[in-house]
């Protein structure tokens, strides 16, 4: 009963790939679009809560990023589009951990603001632009961001944040179906529709390993007067300093999908194939960095970093205080009550 | 001492046990503040649609923490007055009631009062725009079309008709914020205004005014008042041979205007009122259910006129349906807040939907207290006593017609 217990649990974290299936077996590889972490997309991501219209959205988000003078996040506002398509009624919830939300220019609505959710609900006529601006709390909405800046007098490091550690496994397999799927997952990532799961034949017992999965970023822009322009898998250090622009984007994992895979081995090919299809799906959480309603929709997400002064904290008002402390308070009232206590004694014997 | 002892464990042992039966709940007051006297019809409604949520939430009782809880009704009568429903705002915080449900009347007097004892007020009937204000009167939601929305849509749906319209409202308080609101909603096409004339709310006979804006060359009239004007104002064209079209905000739908006109039933056909949508894209079925559930608790609302068939034609229970809602959205509030204390129940109404007795979903957040959106305003047309949603608006086309006979 524990060890059921225990391999639900692992196909539960492993969105369903099959662990010590014996030879000969079918497998599932690891789906391209489930989430490896809890975030992003932020606070639970989109929901549409659906009637009989299943509206099509694509999503556009745009993350500014205020960073101070040590790199640290300190102002975080996602304003994300939202072109819906298809006639009817909607109700979208898109999570976000919110300070404040407004509609953006070139909204059709505006959009309602709870505690950890932005909401949209109307009637589509047909097409419907949803922008929102919304300001986020950086401490929780800066753990999601794609990119950390780490600052030290006169160098500037640049670290890829998206790395995760996820569980895959190891097999020999039949090659050929799995390269058909190899290059049909492409051709879906060049369109830029979602990418649909796969599975492979084993022709050995499969055993489970530990994938480190890491989007690629491409980073463009400025760090003092060193203009920067790189596809970041790991960590950039740059002999700079002075404010930086940098612009963030989750890049097309080209190392993974553009080498050739007809030399390789039926389990190289099944590791190739399991890594390109996990770090899909890793770039494409950070691709939607505010959910989506439409879990088959596009999503893009685009982060700017920028310095920028932190705003100086409010004046602390000093309250009045009593200058006197609770040990004199005590030692007055002790005298009045010893005092009160002589002259009874006093007055007795009078 | 041993006595003293004794009593004491009775009592400690009356205190234990569960509470989940009947007798044994605690009560939660819901006062609906509503003109039972003036307008019966209204403030019976409005109380039906309290009464049936109360009912299925009481079946099996609002649990939170160790104990499980009743919501008791209250009704108490405004006569339309705003210093009755001010008084009774004083009457529900002294009983300690969590929720209000207000037809609107006297609320830009009365939330205070409520607001600080924090107790939320959700208007289901009157749609003025100052009503509602999350910033200034966070306690105060609404569902019920809003003025705004419906003046707003008017003027989309007649502005490209290419008519010279003629607004004329009632000098009635909702008379009044209605016209302020078509004011503004035709604000950029003055073109298309023919004439803004305000009518007296009481008069029996409009004539004068109605004749007026057929000289100023009026191909449309906007009448938006209570039922009775809406009724003299068509009675005036109609017999003066004029075939002008009217549009009217959602009085324009209730029983009285037909039961006025209902010696001439060809006189309410074409009259076209704007209203919140009663059914939603997945049909009629959600809001044919909760019709039932109201008509088997309550009875039939019948309008008192028949079609030409001879067929009874009855009222479908749409502003009970936004009370129903409002009530459910405060048992979600009162869940969400794990607590009976109005504050907190009037902070959760932020956070917190539904889905709405017609289907479509329901709530409030803290940017909007609305909980009828303006997009889901439709227009319906009368034929033969009852309406259909019209086919020339986007929104209108793709709804149902509702069963009006019984």
């Amino acid at each position: 009963m524990r060890r059921a217990a225990l391999v639900a649990v692992v196909a539960l974290t492993s969105g369903g790939v099959a662990f010590a299936a014996p030879p000969g077996s079918f497998v599932t590889l690891p789906s391209p679009v489930a989430p490896l972490s809890g975030s992003p997309p932020l606070s639970g991501g989109a929901t549409a809560t659906s009637e009989i219209v299943r509206h099509r959205v694509d999503a556009h988000t745009r993350v500014a990023v205020a960073l101070d003078a040590h790199g640290t996040p300190f102002r975080v506002v996602a304003t994300q589009r939202l072109d819906v398509r298809v006639k009817g009624d909607y109700f979208f919830t898109i999570g976000a951990p919110l300070r404040a939300v407004e509609a953006a220019p070139g909204s059709d609505s505006t959009p309602g603001q709870r505690a950890t959710a932005i909401t949209w609900a109307g009637f589509n006529p047909g097409r419907r632009t949803l922008t929102a601006r919304a300001t986020l709390d950086p401490a929780l909405a800066a753990m999601s961001l794609p990119l950390r800046v780490e600052v030290a007098p006169g160098r500037v490091t640049l670290v890829n944040a998206t790395g995760v550690s996820a569980t895959s496994y190891t097999a020999g397999v039949v090659a050929p179906p799995l390269r058909a799927y190899f290059a049909e997952l492409k051709r879906d990532v060049d369109r830029d529709v979602v990418p649909s799961s796969g599975g492979a034949r084993v022709t050995t017992r499969t055993s489970p390993t530990r994938v480190r999965v890491v989007t690629p970023l491409h980073v463009s822009g400025v760090v003092g007067r060193r203009r920067v322009d790189a596809l970041l898998e790991d960590r950039l250090v740059l002999r700079a300093s002075g404010p930086l622009r940098l612009t963030v984007t989750p890049a097309r994992p080209a190392r993974l999908l553009d080498a050739p895979v007809a030399g390789l081995s039926g389990r190289a090919l099944l590791d190739r194939v399991s890594r390109t299809v996990l770090t899909l799906a890793r770039t494409r959480q950070y691709r939607s960095f505010l959910g989506n309603p439409d879990p088959t929709g596009r999503s893009a997400t685009t982060y700017v970093y920028r310095t920028a002064a932190r705003p100086a904290p409010p004046p602390v008002v000093a309250a009045p205080v009593s200058t006197r402390s609770w040990g004199s308070t005590l030692a007055v009232a002790g005298g009045l009550l010893l005092a009160l206590v002589a002259a009874a004694f006093v007055w007795s014997r009078s | 001492m041993r006595r003293i002892g004794l009593a004491l464990a009775l009592l400690a042992l009356a205190g234990c046990g569960g509470s989940s039966s009947d007798s044994q709940r605690t009560p939660l007051t819901v006062v609906v503040n509503a003109p039972f006297s003036r307008t019966p019809y209204l403030g019976r409604t409005i109380e039906n649609g309290v009464r049936l949520a109360e009912r299925e939430l009481n079946a099996n009782g609002i649990r939170l923490g160790d104990k499980t809880y009743d919501l008791r009704v209250q009704t108490m009568d405004t006569a339309l007055s705003p210093a009755r429903a001010v008084a009774n705002m004083r009457r529900a915080v002294g009983r300690r009631a969590v929720a209000v449900v207000d037809e609107g009347t006297g609320v830009d007097a009365s939330w205070r009062t409520a607001a600080a004892a924090g107790i939320p007020v959700g208007i289901v009937f009157q749609g003025g725009s100052g009503l509602v204000d999350p910033a200034s009167r966070p306690n105060v939601f609404r569902i019920a079309p809003t003025d705004h929305g419906l003046a707003f849509r008017l003027a989309e749906y007649l502005v490209p008709k290419g008519l010279k319209v003629g607004l004329l409202h009632d000098d009635s308080d909702y008379g009044t914020a209605g016209g302020r609101a078509l004011a503004t909603a035709f604000s950029r096409n003055r073109s298309a205004v023919a004439i803004d004339e305000t009518l007296p709310a009481d008069a029996l006979d409009l004539a004068p005014q109605v004749l007026r804006a057929r000289r100023d060359g009026a191909t449309a009239l906007v009448v938006w008042g209570r039922p009775a004007t809406i009724a003299a104002a068509i009675t005036a064209a109609r017999s003066a041979g004029w075939d002008v079209p009217f549009y009217t905000p959602p009085t324009g739908n209730d029983p009285f205007v037909r039961q006025q006109l209902a010696d001439h039933p060809s006189w309410v056909n074409g009259l076209t009122f704007a209203g919140g949508r009663l059914t939603a894209e997945v049909g009629s079925g959600p809001f044919q259910t909760f019709e039932q559930k109201y008509e088997s608790a309550f009875g039939v609302d019948r309008v008192g006129v028949k079609t030409s068939a001879g067929a009874s034609v009855i009222v479908p229970p749409e502003t009970a349906m936004y009370a129903y809602d409002f009530v459910n959205l405060v048992a979600a509030a009162l869940l969400k807040a794990d607590s009976t204390d109005p504050r907190k129940i009037t902070s959760a109404l932020n956070e917190v939907s539904v889905e709405g007795a017609n289907g479509d979903q329901r709530g409030f957040n803290r940017l909007n207290h609305e909980g009828v959106i303006d997009d889901d305003i439709y227009f319906a047309r009368f034929h033969d006593m009852t309406y259909a949603p019209v086919k020339d608006d986007p929104l209108s086309g793709t709804l149902p017609t509702l069963p009006q006979t019984r």
